[in-house]
């Protein structure tokens, strides 16, 4: 069990090490296929951990230390791993999709004359995930923490000659330090406290109430700043400057989940702190519906997606926020599937196009692309949640479980249901732009095939079978009926009971978020795919919109003016003023003092002997007078 | 205890770091300038020894013995300098040498 689990953690790491010593001694090809074949490995792992885990009684998991790490009076962290069912379905995840999606970028990165660097930053992101998620204390999952931010940074800019992907690159960098800071400082209180790092403390015994809402709040501000949750959100849309397949598997799949899995992994502090988890929460239900709204108006393919992932993780900080830690996995997991899916699809459509991304220009793709089109639908599908694809199970089992929580419980609800009609709009009203129809004269101009084919087979492989997870991953759980994933979880983080819906009013709320998403397909379909209606012209909203509701420009003001405002400041009056002048000034004092001191150095041995014997004779005579 | 008394010991003793140290002050000729520093030198020892029988404590003397053998080096060094301002045709007067004049 624990064999499988250091495997998937090392096999990546080592994929990653050998590209970078090999170097440029192996063909750009050779590099691209060690990448893969090490997350091929990783996937191997992952299976060999969970079939061991389910064959053992009680699926309990088990910590393995390689060693202590660090030790500091009785602080002491080991190099330990975890494998419960948790962390396992994390790994399943993480490897199963991360292979998937390697295995497309050696498709789509062939032919650019960066491709060992870039395998070598995947290889590595899958590593730092993967650590991540198995770390068997507070302390590792920082270190996976720090790390994938780190594979984020360098993949959001592999274009580094691009200066948006630079500054994009910086942003996400910035806002998950800021993440990672709070995470810091509750680690700080939790050692101050407990004297550990471990996830197994008994929390209450050990911390007062306020100790447990700081350390909870800083949690939380580390999972809102990975998991790009208002108001830590800027960056997301942001890191779409990054390659394709990084945005399937970084910014869709994988890393910005981190927050849901860090929310379920310490579930017992957000217990103890329960107005902080219902603040979660509601930045997930606040998240959820901005990043709905603004998708509406966006017109970059991947923007268009990205605001989608936003707010599906909104859904999944609802029910992870909620109690429902295995509700808030399972949409993880869907997610993760049809998430990858639509990005690499909408990755298959960038790369037919010769690179373009604006929507505007893409009508009628799908006569050209039929097999892309019929799995991006899949896809859609499962993103608004219309039964049986995958979303359906997943989504609706968040919004259900809101309902018995009093007055915000409803309002939980609502915003839950609302998501779910700007869901159905925004992605239709992408599909209908992009597939359906006449080829518009740009997407006749600038198609081109591959081989025949709709893109190298590298690619279309991977998006065949998540199309196919995307339409049956939903199928391992539907909640009013069986719950296969949620009794798989329960060792690791049991559903709270004010978060386990009756199966009526699982029903009634599935058919609300159904009937809405529906809706919202229809609505796209009168404005987008008839032209029935005219798009509604509102121009102060659609700037609104288009502005992703000002938070750029308001933190722009709020902290990027200030402080070049007070570094201008500094600069002009005091660095030009007081501390370059400085150096000088001391210089020439220094050089006018010793201008007074040389007339002493006579050059003439007598003299330095008459000044000794002299200034020994005064000692003397001092002396003597003193005595 | 024999022969005269400490005090004559260290008269001599003054004597001969004053002749000295006139020496060193008014000659010109490194040669004698180093002549003189080992009369000062000497007159230095005199005392330590004088002082050591004063006193009944051995050490002094091993002083005195330490002060022969870092004068005889620094006799080495200073003939050596002497011979090289002579190889190199420079005038054997310590006034004259004052090229490190500030």
């Amino acid at each position: 069990m624990t064999g499988g689990a250091w495997l998937c953690l090392a096999a990546p790491l080592v994929g990653a090490a050998a590209i970078t010593a090999l170097g440029t001694s192996i063909p750009r090809r050779a590099a691209a296929w060690i990448s893969t074949l090490s997350t091929f490995v990783a996937l191997a792992g992952a299976l060999w951990a969970f079939f061991s885990l389910r064959s053992q009684p009680g699926h309990r998991g088990e910590l393995t230390t390689a060693w202590t790490w660090l030790q500091s009076g009785n602080f002491k962290v080991g190099l330990e791993l975890l494998v419960d069912p948790l962390s396992t379905m994390m790994m399943l995840i993480v490897s199963g999709v991360g292979a998937l999606i390697v295995l497309y970028s050696v498709g789509y990165m062939d032919g650019d004359d960066q491709e060992r660097r870039y395998f070598a930053y995947m290889s590595l992101f899958v590593f730092s995930m993967l650590m991540l998620v198995e770390g068997g204390n507070l302390l590792l999952l920082l270190v996976g923490w720090g790390l994938v931010g780190l594979s984020s940074y360098l993949l959001i800019g592999f274009w580094h000659e691009r200066p948006s992907a630079v500054q994009a690159a910086k942003k996400a960098f910035v806002m998950n330090a800021f993440g990672d800071a709070t995470m810091a400082f509750a680690f700080f209180i939790l050692i101050a406290h407990t004297h550990s790092l471990s996830f197994a403390t008994d929390f209450h015994l050990h911390l007062s109430t306020t100790a447990t809402s700081l350390v909870a709040l800083g949690l939380l501000g580390g999972a809102a700043a990975k998991s790009a949750q208002i108001p830590l959100h800027t960056w997301l849309p942001d890191a779409m400057e990054g390659p394709t397949p990084v945005s399937a598997l970084i910014h869709a799949a994988t890393m910005v989940t981190a927050g849901v899995y860090l929310i379920a992994r310490t579930h017992p502090l957000f217990e103890q702190a329960r107005t902080v988890e219902l603040l979660a929460a509601g930045s997930g239900a606040l998240t959820l519906l901005v990043a709905g709204l603004v998708a509406l108006v966006q017109t970059d393919i991947k923007r268009v997606i990205a605001y989608s992932t936003m707010s599906q993780i909104g859904y999944m900080f609802l029910g992870a926020g909620v109690g429902a830690y295995a509700n808030g996995m399972f949409h993880l997991m869907t997610h993760a599937f049809f998430k990858a899916l639509l990005f690499m699809g909408a990755g298959l459509v960038i790369h037919a196009l010769g690179g373009e991304q604006d929507i505007r220009l893409m009508r009628g793709v799908g006569r050209l692309m039929p097999y892309t089109k019929w799995c991006f639908l899949a896809g859609a599908l499962a993103l608004v949640g219309v039964p049986p694809f995958s979303g359906f199970f997943s989504k609706d089992s968040i919004v259900a479980a809101t309902v018995n929580l009093g007055w915000y419980g409803w309002v939980f609800w609502a915003c839950g249901v609302a998501g779910a009609l700007l869901t159905g709009v925004y992605t239709f009203r992408l599909w209908f732009l992009v597939f359906p129809g006449e080829p518009s004269p740009f997407v006749r101009e600038h198609h081109h095939r591959h081989h025949g084919l709709e893109g190298p087979w590298t690619m279309l492989l991977p998006v065949g079978l998540l199309a196919v997870l995307a339409t049956i991953g939903g199928w391992i759980q539907w909640a009013p009926r069986w719950h296969y994933l949620t009794s798989w979880l329960e060792p690791a983080a049991r559903t709270l009971a004010a978060a386990e819906p009756t199966s009526s009013q699982e029903y009634w709320t599935s058919a609300a978020t159904v009937l809405a998403g529906l809706v919202g397909i229809a609505i796209a379909w009168w404005v987008y795919g008839r032209e029935a209606l005219p798009v509604p012209e509102a121009p102060f909203w659609r700037r609104t919109l288009e502005h992703k509701l000002w938070f750029d420009e308001l933190y722009d003001a709020l902290f990027y003016a200030p402080s070049a405002a007070l570094s201008n400041w500094l600069r002009r009056d005091i660095e030009e003023q007081v501390v370059l002048p400085t150096g000088p000034d001391l210089g020439e004092t220094a050089l006018e003092a010793g201008g007074v001191v040389r007339r002493l150095q006579t050059g003439l041995l007598r003299t330095y002997v008459f000044f000794l014997a002299s200034g020994a004779a005064v000692i003397a005579v001092v002396f003597l007078i003193v005595k | 205890m024999l022969g005269p008394g400490s005090a004559w010991y260290l008269a001599v003793a003054a004597f001969l770091f004053g002749i000295g140290a006139l020496g060193v002050l008014i000659r010109r000729n490194p040669l004698i300038v180093l002549l003189s520093l080992e009369i000062m030198l000497n007159g230095g020892n005199l005392a330590l020894v004088a002082f050591s029988r004063h006193a009944h404590n051995g050490a002094g003397q091993i002083f005195a013995l330490s002060v022969m053998a870092v004068a005889a080096s620094e006799v080495c060094v200073g003939l050596g300098l002497v011979v090289a301002i002579h190889r190199r045709r420079l005038a054997l007067d310590v006034d004259r040498l004052s090229e490190l004049r500030g």
